[in-house]
């Protein structure tokens, strides 16, 4: 009887104790991620924004997706695509994908997203961009059909970076635009909850994500504008994770217990560009030559970046296809600068220059072009370095009103077309360099659908350049994330903040 | 009186009007903000064509009388960055500001007017002169830099309070006591010497040789007369608050109308910008308006002519 | 001028002469060239060799802060003397002329001087765009109504004194009559509000010049200073710490020296 009793006891105790270790083993998680702004609206396929994009690259999908390691296009919401001729892709579509609302993912939301995005009502950005394509069709509930009114060969580089995420035709329609834009429903790992605009976004896991099982509970987007206070923020414990911890705080992160700082060499180039489209000196090709020779490079990545940075000697990064070491760097010899200066007609004493920058844009930008400045001052130049705020940085290279060198930064560069093309136009936006054999050879590499000539293309372009010298390439610049210790994550080269691919330790 | 007031209305009426149209025409002079909303890779027929379906190919005029229409419907427009109404994005910073408004004021008069009249009441002695040091420190510090000085040594270093953001009261402490600094410094040298000039005058004499104790002539008197030039400078420049709430909304990341405009201001979006000028030049105008009030009412001697 | 200059006030004249000293002497003062950069030394914290440590390029900070005290008295006195010289003009425009000119002028003045002056000061900065001619622009369009009214009111009291009157019957050159009775006058309160507008000014410069749009590098603005250091807060806290202390120094000189004018000209303006 005692025995039974016992046994009876134990039973009991362990049945109690069971669910209990149970809880213990599933605490939820939660990540709260400290950025700089808030998302511009909830909406994919709208806006062009790297703050917005990241939040909602967690609740929505691409068609194709890129490798965390080599940024090769990978299928995602597709299975796979056909080029059926020229103006004319055909994408091979997943079954049994459904969105938060439990809505069927098919070919017609697919359709859906497209006429959203390309309908000039809707004043998306994404409208400029996919311009060349004319419809998509529905084939049949899993292929569809994009008509392009011209080739295009770049269809899938576009349809794999964010982000024309995929809408729910079915809740949008029901709730309207102007809903959905602060109420997201889409195929991703987390669901949405709550939108405090202007301090956090919150989202929670997606229980049946298509893709596999989401082991971070809640994602939590909190915005904290002041860069000092994030960090602060991290090293308090109060947010997980940050991006852009200067290098002179790597140690202090390290250091503190809390997180440490995991870096990757991104795919966004930075470059110092010598502008040609106003009258100027810059002009002049052997004063570009001579500030390349003038420019110490490895200086400036060891001492102001703390050796954060790997060097580019081409126009593009090393994840771009038409990436070519075959482009040499132009190497500092300061005595060479102040020759070439001489023989293009310039005393170098009494040259003044001045160079634009943003500030707080790109790592550090606003101290390198400082020492940038002070570089080419040790060979007797002159140089004003003017600081701008985003928007009027943006707004003098537009309007060619910019000094005569400008630092600015280009990325995720993973494919020539979004890049070179856009820069070495003289007529293109941001572009500060006008040539025709140049234009021509990019016209025609522009053409070119085989991904493989594609690239041959664009590199003998580069090679082109390279005498031309139309900036000082600089480098592809290190994310820092500051990631607390418990997260296991690895920041990846396009700069996507996905927390489908973070665990707990 | 009733005309008086009507002609403040129509006064601060005015001076609504004048701003939004200073402001309009003035943020255009400066180019149109169509490149700022579109991405990097845009081209520029693209950007004909998003210019005129936002509406900044017609001339400033047209553009001009649309926003008058609209807005006497109170249709703002929507904001370019955010692709949503203007005016309910606007509203929503409101209660952040408000409140830190709130709780620097009530530390202002809560803190300052007692510094002004402990310092007046002992002239002279260590407390006035630390009095008055303080005060004079707290007009010249700038700031910006007190926020900084007070995120490093009470956020960073002894980590007593959050460095940055809304939330529960430890959040209010150190952008309320950087916002009501310079105010707080100059209520208490106004309280200061309200309560000198106060004390100097006959009827303190009078009370004093007739036997009353210190403390009930001040209360009885000193005061109550005390009172009329403090309250006046602190409805004066209650408004100030308003400009230096952009500073310290900066500084603490404080999801408020301030900083929210600066960013509007920056970025060119000029529904947000333009509804962003007209409630701070509402907000300011009633305090003006309130502050004559009161002064109306506390002083009725005084007449407007 | 018989008051004798007690604690307070000597030491905010020491302090705005260390300034003054500053500004004129700093290529003699300053240890190393402000603009300096020396990628070795960079983030140095206080040192026996660097002070007050160096900065994110490298660059002597005490240096800078010393250089710094030329253009935070540049743009104080500068504005200063600008707004004082269109705001007296306009007040005597206003108070002399009268009628139409006099209600225009008001009527902006007032509408100006109801809204938060850094507010405006930003808002034109924010337009036009920065760097110190702008800094200085803005200054002056937001700072000259103090002066109107001062002027205006001084004016109008003197137009209906008798001697004015019959100076005026006469037909007595109309400079000649502001110059012999307005001016005296008005010139006491005016240098009073002029001092103490400096360390406002000074303190406004700084303030935009913190929020971006301001004094451009390499020039060693404090403001500029003060928000370039913002990011290193954490483990630079120097670069910060030292242009804002000189900030806040500067303008409490200035407010105590400009105490002891106004009790010492005129008592009667006390606030």
């Amino acid at each position: 009887m005692k025995r039974s009793a016992v046994i009876l006891l134990m039973f009991g105790l362990g049945t109690l104790l069971l669910p209990a270790g149970i809880v213990a083993q599933t605490k939820p998680t939660q990540v709260t991620i400290g950025i700089g702004s808030e998302p511009l609206t909830l909406m994919g396929a709208t806006i062009v924004d790297w703050t917005t994009n990241a939040q909602l690259e967690n609740i929505y999908d691409l068609l194709f997706t890129r490798d965390p390691k080599d940024e090769r296009i990978v299928p995602w919401l597709a299975t796979g695509y056909k080029v059926v001729d020229d103006k004319t892709w055909e994408v091979t579509l997943r079954r049994d994908v459904r969105f938060h609302d439990r809505e069927r993912f098919d070919a017609s939301s697919v359709k859906f997203t497209f006429d959203y995005l390309l309908d000039p009502k809707n004043k998306t950005h994404y409208l400029p961009r996919f311009k060349r394509v004319q419809s998509v069709e529905v084939v049949n509930d899993s292929t569809v059909r994009f008509r392009t009114s011209e080739p295009y060969p770049s269809l899938l580089n576009d349809l794999s970076l964010p982000g024309p995420f995929m809408l729910a035709p079915v809740y949008v329609q029901k709730v309207g635009i102007e809903y959905a834009s602060s109420h997201p429903i889409g195929t991703g790992p987390y669901k949405f909850k709550e939108w405090v605009r202007g301090e956090r976004l919150v989202l929670t896991k997606n229980p049946d994500y298509w893709a596999g099982p989401v082991k971070i509970d809640t994602v939590i987007f909190r915005v904290i504008p002041e860069f000092s206070a994030r960090l602060a923020a991290l090293l308090s414990g109060e947010i997980d994770v940050m991006k852009d911890v200067p290098p002179q705080a790597v140690d202090t992160v390290n250091r503190s217990g809390r997180a440490t700082v995991r870096s990757t060499v991104s795919s966004r180039i930075n470059y110092l560009a010598l502008e040609t489209l106003h009258p100027g000196p810059m002009q002049n090709v052997k004063v570009r030559q001579a500030i390349n020779y003038a420019v110490d490079v490895d200086e400036l990545i060891k001492t102001v970046l703390a050796g954060q940075s790997t060097r580019i000697c081409d126009y593009v990064s090393r994840f771009d296809p038409a990436y070519t070491p075959a482009v040499k760097c132009y190497g500092y010899n300061p005595d060479k600068a102040k020759q070439l200066l001489v023989e293009a007609g310039f005393d170098p004493g009494k040259l003044t220059l001045t160079l634009d920058t943003p500030t707080g844009r790109y790592p550090l930008d606003k101290e390198v072009s400082e020492a940038i400045a002070a570089q080419l001052g040790k060979i007797g130049l002159t140089v004003h370095v003017q600081v701008n705020e985003w928007r009027s940085h943006l707004d003098k290279i537009i309007n060619r009103k910019v000094g005569d060198m400008f630092f600015l930064g280009w990325g995720p560069d993973l494919e020539p077309t979004g890049t070179i093309a856009q820069l070495f136009v003289g007529s293109l936006t941001y572009s500060s360099f006008g040539d025709p054999k140049i234009e021509e050879m990019i016209h025609k590499a522009e053409q070119i659908t085989n991904p493989q000539a594609n690239a041959a293309a664009y590199q003998k372009i580069q090679e082109a350049l390279q005498p031309m010298a139309p900036w000082v390439p600089l480098w592809q610049q290190h994310d820092l994330y500051g990631v607390a210790t418990w997260i296991k994550w690895q920041p990846r080269p396009d700069e996507k903040v996905w927390m489908w691919e973070a665990t707990a330790k | 009186m009733t005309r008086y007031l009507v002609a403040r209305v129509l006064q601060a009426v005015i001076a609504v009007f004048f701003a939004l149209t200073a402001v309009f025409f003035l943020v255009r002079i400066t180019g149109d903000p169509v490149i700022l909303f579109l991405p990097l890779d845009v081209q520029p027929k693209d950007i004909t064509e998003f210019r005129h379906l936002l509406g900044f190919d017609q001339p400033v005029w047209v553009q001009y009388g649309t926003f008058l229409g609209r807005a006497l419907h109170g249709d703002f427009g929507a904001s370019l960055r955010y692709r949503a109404p203007a005016l309910p994005l606007v509203l929503q910073r409101f209660p952040a500001t408000v409140k830190l408004a709130v709780v620097s004021l009530a530390l202002v008069a809560a803190g300052a007017v007692p510094i002004g009249v402990v310092s007046a009441s002992h002239r002279g002695s260590l407390v006035d002169t630390l009095g008055i040091a303080v005060t004079a420190l707290g007009q010249a510090v700038p700031g910006f830099w007190l926020g900084l000085m007070l995120i490093w040594i009470f956020g960073v270093w002894l980590r007593w309070f959050p460095v940055s953001g809304y939330g529960d009261w430890t959040h209010f402490v150190l952008p309320a006591l950087t916002l009501a600094a310079f105010y707080a410094a100059q209520i208490a040298r106004v309280t200061r010497s309200a309560v000198l000039d106060a004390l100097g005058q006959d009827y303190v004499r009078t009370a004093r040789a007739k036997g009353m104790s210190e403390p009930n002539v001040l209360a009885r008197h000193v005061l109550k007369n005390a009172a009329i030039p403090v309250v006046t400078v602190f409805g004066l420049n209650a408004g100030q608050l308003l400009g230096g709430a952009v500073v310290t909304e900066t500084i603490f990341a404080w999801p408020g109308l301030g900083g929210y405009i600066l960013n509007a201001l920056l970025g060119r979006d000029f529904p947000v910008v333009m509804v962003g000028v007209l409630f701070t030049s509402l907000i300011y105008v009633t305090m003006n308006f309130l502050v004559d009030l009161s002064y109306l009412w506390l002083n009725p001697q005084v007449r407007y002519g | 001028m018989g008051r004798p200059v007690r604690g307070p006030a000597l030491a905010g004249m020491a302090i705005v002469l260390a300034a003054l000293g500053c500004a004129f002497l700093a290529p003699y003062l300053a240890p190393y060239n402000p603009t300096a950069a020396s990628f070795a030394a960079v983030l140095r914290p206080p040192s026996h060799a660097h002070p007050f440590g160096t900065d994110q390029l490298g660059r002597d900070v005490l240096s800078r802060v010393i250089f710094g005290a030329r253009i935070a008295l540049l743009v104080g006195i500068v504005t200063v003397v600008v707004a004082g010289l269109v705001g007296c003009s306009l007040g005597l425009a206003s108070g002399y002329f009268g009628g139409w000119c006099d209600a225009v002028i008001m009527r902006v003045a007032d509408v100006q001087l109801s809204f938060p002056f850094i507010l405006l000061a930003l808002t034109i900065n924010a337009i036009i765009g920065a760097g110190l001619r702008n800094i200085i622009a803005s200054l002056v369009i937001a700072g000259w109504p103090l002066y109107v009214r001062v002027v205006r009111g001084e004016v109008l009291a003197l137009r209906n004194r008798e001697y004015v009157q019959a100076a005026v019957a006469t037909g007595a050159a109309v400079g000649r009559i502001i110059l012999r009775h307005v001016l005296p006058n008005v010139t006491t309160p005016i240098i009073v509000i002029s001092t103490l507008q400096v360390s406002q000014f000074i303190i406004a410069e700084a303030t935009i010049s913190f929020l971006g749009f301001g004094i451009q590098p390499p020039a060693a603005a404090w403001g500029t200073m003060v928000a370039d250091g913002r990011n290193y807060i954490f483990f630079a806290w120097w670069l910060s710490a030292f242009p804002g202390a000189a900030l806040a120094l500067t303008a409490l000189g200035v407010n105590l020296t400009g105490d002891w004018l106004r009790d010492t000209l005129d008592p009667r303006l006390r606030t």
